[in-house]
């Protein structure tokens, strides 16, 4: 390869004109987009998040810079809906790696090949179908009046009407339905591309399926686990949408907070702050879920580590 | 590769037939709402969630209401825009990470990074602040085009931008540049290897990421119910406002309509890539905008 | 096929060579076709830039479009139809829960929103004037405005009527099933004791910070308008800590969902009230009831936003909805008193059912007390947001 691109310096390189213009320059319409219309405006709202309201008329003033905003945001009410909206998006994520992970393993390894492209093409469509729309699909589903109710009744499985819209239950579901796709398209690619040679020279090893899976098939899927759960804790734990069609006064997640203050409470700086710790909740959440990956896979490292003796001739 | 060692027989033991049990409850999981959605969209009545008989009113009335009229074709007009210029902005950056990477990709990896990890309500607030501060093309001044379709597209525009990127770079950085240097050894001017050799190459993960682009502007209500004014409201914008007053059938309706319509071009998108040469398991994959291909 | 390699110089996998020629062509018409597209639309309908400038509308030519920004099921489909066929101005209606949104929505689009008319309860315009919200309205182009009782003309919010123009007026109760809640409601202690009770997980609140304090407020004796720091932390005590975990909703329409069956009360308007009881299989199961001692008086006016693009139109639209006619075909949709002359009377004659819900007798109306936003709102908004959170937890 080198070779080849000295030669083709030598015979062509010297006739054609040198680029100029510098290496960034393709990305800098991206760059400007992102520049201008994204890490200026969050700046301003993190400028926003140390001033304060002055009266009821106007929204913000930063003449006096302070803490203030982030210490009214951990207050006893406020803090409740932090821990609530974490607390959905974690469990929300974590059953949704489960209820992917067994159907990617399905479509990607157990599915004949010739099924595979219908058959993923039939898990797009929900993915298509609009986010508000699927989450409505479900509040139909749910309706203490509605066909699922009278089944459940009829079958003996409840005593009442269905009660479960408006709690947090509903807007558990709602949030595992609408990420679900999320979570299964990256494990389909990452099981998709691992070589079944090598799972079936597991076996011909004398490996069980468990230990098979455990230490071969999990590894390789492992990129693939870890894009899912952040394609998905990510997006789950800034929406609110889904809390509030299905959540009704027990959807507060953290989101509609921010909307609210934004919408209704006219007070910008108490809303950015919140912003401003909801982006922080993230991240920090992604911090520690990577340090306790990189420190979950040094242990399994040093478990797996295989002395070698060094030879005595 | 997998043909050849795949074997046809599968044992038929608990483990597979489970497998495949949790397969089907999945299927029908994803697909529950969807019915319910359809199902209700020939509810005649007055509320969308409480049956009251079977009948095509809803469509009727969908279809003759000026305001869904309005929403869905503002949706469209704002993400054919969105995914233009998320396709045209995200490519260039998508090649120029690929292949002129150097000591600036860091810092567009950063910002790339914080755009995806940025919650949607922040960016909605911010750029509410922001278009009202700037005013000018975003604003009543614009004399040019409907300012709210111009504050739409180009809020829809930023996360488009940065997946489409990703998709670019990393179909470009599977790509095995021998091709592009062959070209260069015959004598090809680097506008033409580009245009040639390089442009049909990525020409996939191109249109896989406007056709993401476009899907995640369609579905785009927190930033859109934000920024849009009265006369560029999106459909996200009118089913979300409707949730808090009363939800008509209509909705469902229009919803239903919607998704046939997607159907139809992700089917046609399917089978031309079919006949382009992709394996039907390909062309699902790269609808979705994932890369089949080996990184 | 053969035709394509021919043409094609460069050097591929065959393979490949096939898939980039289908490509390209799909790829180059795709962008031709997204970027026609683009054009095509941008360039499409443009709302007619007009007289959106400081001074009242000229009565010039009627535009194309009104924006409305209003609440919900407000305004009778069929008047907007009608309105656009006489008039032919488009309508198109945003919807707002409460004068704080609608305010914070028009605030932080600084002109921008589009809208041209907006219908806010009076004790907020003056709020709305001092952050230059509205225009001033032209009387001259509403001729009509003759036809609205003059007690409901120069309230003390708008001397004059230079920004408004009365809609309608109502009150706030709660409307319950009877086959839910076995006792019964007369007061709003009563209305509290129901709520943290039978109706437990099954209340719906009205949206809104004033209404919301409102009801520990009458229920206590105290002025709706207090600014005593002493009662406001009460209020907040008792909202955030007593009532907050007992509401299902937070919905200032609640009126249908009620006779469908999603809550067992509803703290609700008396016109959107109406408007469940109208939709209702069997209305005799729901009573409304009027909230008792004490409960609001509300009037809301139609407003033209400031940098209203069709301010002609607006004005034609508030002269038309000053008509009679209009005027009971919209009251018999909505359930308020629309404030015309003669409009009780005319309902009568027509038959409309559930008046009682629609004209108030004199002395209920003594009970109603219009309130006013003071110093005391930004309190009231943070206890509303912090009942929210309370009931999410």
């Amino acid at each position: 390869m080198a070779a080849g691109t000295a030669e083709s310096d030598v015979g062509a390189g010297a006739e054609r004109p040198r680029r100029r213009a510098p290496r960034f320059v393709l990305a800098s319409p991206a760059w400007l987009l992102f520049i201008f219309f994204f890490a200026v405006p969050v700046l301003f709202i993190f400028w926003y998040s140390f001033g304060y309201k002055p009266d009821i008329y106007r929204t913000i003033a930063t003449d006096q810079l302070s803490f203030d905003r982030y210490v009214e945001s951990f207050s006893d009410t406020f803090r409740t809906v932090f821990s609530g909206t974490l607390q959905i998006s974690i469990v929300g994520t974590i059953l949704c790696l489960l209820i992917a992970f067994p159907f990617a393993y399905w479509l990607a390894v157990k599915v004949p090949p010739r099924w595979r492209g219908i058959l993923l093409g039939l898990t797009i469509i929900p993915f298509w179908t609009n986010f508000l729309v699927r989450t409505l699909g479900w509040l139909i589903l749910l309706q203490p009046n509605g066909a699922l109710s009278g089944i459940m009744q009829d079958l003996g499985l409840i005593g009442s009407p269905l009660d479960v819209l408006d709690t947090r239950e509903a807007v558990q579901l709602g949030v595992i339905y609408n990420y679900l796709p999320l979570m299964i398209f990256p494990l389909f690619v990452a099981l998709d591309r691992l070589d079944p040679a090598l799972r079936e020279a597991s076996k011909d090893l004398g490996a069980n399926r468990w230990d098979t899976f455990r230490q071969v098939t999990l590894p390789l899927a492992l990129p693939g686990v870890i894009a899912g759960l952040l394609l998905v804790f990510i997006p789950l734990t800034g929406d609110y949408i889904t809390a509030a069609v299905l959540g009704g006064a027990k959807g507060n997640m953290v989101g509609a907070l921010v909307a609210s203050q934004f919408n209704t409470a006219q007070n910008w700086a108490l809303g950015s702050a919140m912003a401003v710790i909801l982006i922080l909740m993230i991240l920090g959440s992604v911090a520690i879920f990577a340090v306790i990956g990189l420190i979950g896979r040094a242990i399994v490292r040093r478990r797996r580590r295989v002395e070698i003796e060094p030879v005595t001739a | 590769m997998s043909a050849v060692t795949e074997r046809r027989h599968v044992r038929r033991d608990p483990v597979n037939a489970l497998l495949g049990v949790w397969g089907i409850v999945v299927f029908v999981f994803l697909f529950l709402p969807i019915l319910m959605i359809v199902i209700y969209s020939f509810n005649d009545g007055r509320a969308l969630v409480v049956w009251k008989e079977l009948g095509i009113r809803p469509y009727v009335d969908a279809l003759d209401n000026p305001t869904i009229r309005n929403a869905i074709f503002t949706s469209i007009r704002a993400a054919l825009g969105a995914a233009l210029i998320a396709t045209v902005c995200g490519s260039l950056a998508g090649i120029a990470l690929a292949r002129r990477s150097g000591r600036w990709t860091i810092g567009f990896l950063a910002l790339l990074f914080l755009v995806l990890v940025t919650p949607e309500i922040v960016d909605a607030i911010s750029l509410l602040i922001w278009y009202v501060r700037i005013g000018g093309p975003f604003g009543p001044d614009n004399d040019i085009l409907n300012y709210g379709l111009f504050r739409l597209w180009v809020a829809h525009s930023i996360f488009a931008t940065a997946v489409v990127t990703l998709i670019v770079r990393a179909r470009l950085a599977g790509l095995d540049e021998a091709l592009e240097e062959a070209s260069a050894d015959l004598y090809a001017p680097p506008a033409q290897t580009f245009r040639k050799i390089t442009l049909p190459l990525m020409m996939p993960a191109v249109l896989a990421g406007a056709l993401l682009a476009f899907s995640l502007s369609l579905d785009n209500t927190i930033i859109s119910s934000f920024v849009s004014t009265a006369n560029a409201s999106p459909w996200p914008v009118y089913v979300f406002s409707s949730l808090r007053s009363i939800l008509r059938p209509e909705i469902a309706a229009m919803s239903t309509l919607v998704l046939l319509l997607t159907l139809f071009a992700l089917a046609l998108v399917a089978i031309v890539l079919r006949r382009g040469g992709q394996s039907g398991e390909e062309a699902a994959a790269m609808i979705v905008g994932v890369e089949a291909a080996p990184k | 096929m053969a035709d394509d390699f021919r043409d094609l110089k460069i050097l591929a996998p065959r393979a490949t060579a096939q898939r980039i020629t289908r490509r390209h062509f799909m790829a180059g018409s795709a962008v031709a076709v997204f970027s026609s597209s683009v054009l095509l639309a941008a360039c499409g309908e443009d709302p007619e830039p007009s007289n959106g400038g400081n001074s009242p509308a000229a009565g010039g030519e009627i535009e194309d479009q009104l924006n409305f920004y209003h609440w919900a099921e407000y305004d009778d489909p069929a008047v907007f139809e009608d309105f656009t066929a006489e008039f032919g101005a488009a309508t198109k209606i945003d919807i707002y829960a409460s004068n704080e949104e609608a305010i914070a929505k028009l605030e932080a689009s600084a002109g921008t929103s589009g809208y041209d008319m907006v219908i806010p309860t009076g004790v907020f315009i003056p709020q709305m004037v001092e952050l230059d919200l509205l225009e001033p309205l032209n009387l001259d182009l509403i001729p009509n405005f003759e036809n609205v009782d003059e007690i409901y003309r120069d309230q003390e919010w708008d001397p004059g009527n230079k920004y408004s123009v009365c809609k309608d007026w109502g009150s706030t109760g709660w409307i319950y099933d009877k086959t839910k809640v076995s006792s019964e409601i007369n007061t709003w202690n009563d209305f509290i004791a129901v709520a943290q009770g039978e109706a437990s997980g099954k209340t719906s609140v009205l949206d809104t910070p004033g209404n919301l304090t409102g009801i520990y407020f009458w229920a206590n004796d105290i002025p709706w308008t207090t600014t005593d720091e002493g009662d406001l932390s009460a209020c907040e005590d008792f909202i955030v800590n007593e009532l907050a975990p007992h509401v299902k909703a937070y919905d200032s329409y609640p009126g249908i969902a009620l006779t469908e069956g999603k809550y067992a009360l509803s703290h609700a308007w008396n016109g959107d009230a109406r408007q469940g009881l109208l939709s209702a299989e069997d209305p005799d199961r729901y009573v409304w009831g009027l909230g008792a001692p004490v409960t609001e008086l509300w009037m809301d006016n139609w407003c033209i936003v400031k940098g209203a693009e069709h301010p002609n139109a607006a004005h034609a639209w508030i002269n038309y909805i000053c008509d009679p006619e209009v005027s009971l075909k919209d009251l018999a949709y909505h359930g308020y008193n629309t404030g015309i002359v003669g409009v009780q009377e005319e309902a009568e004659a027509a038959g409309l059912e559930f008046l009682d819900l629609v004209f108030f007798s004199d002395e209920e109306v003594a009970t109603m007390d219009p309130g006013a936003v003071n110093e005391a709102q930004g309190r009231l908004v943070d206890i509303w947001n912090k009942a929210k959170a309370a009931s999410g937890a």
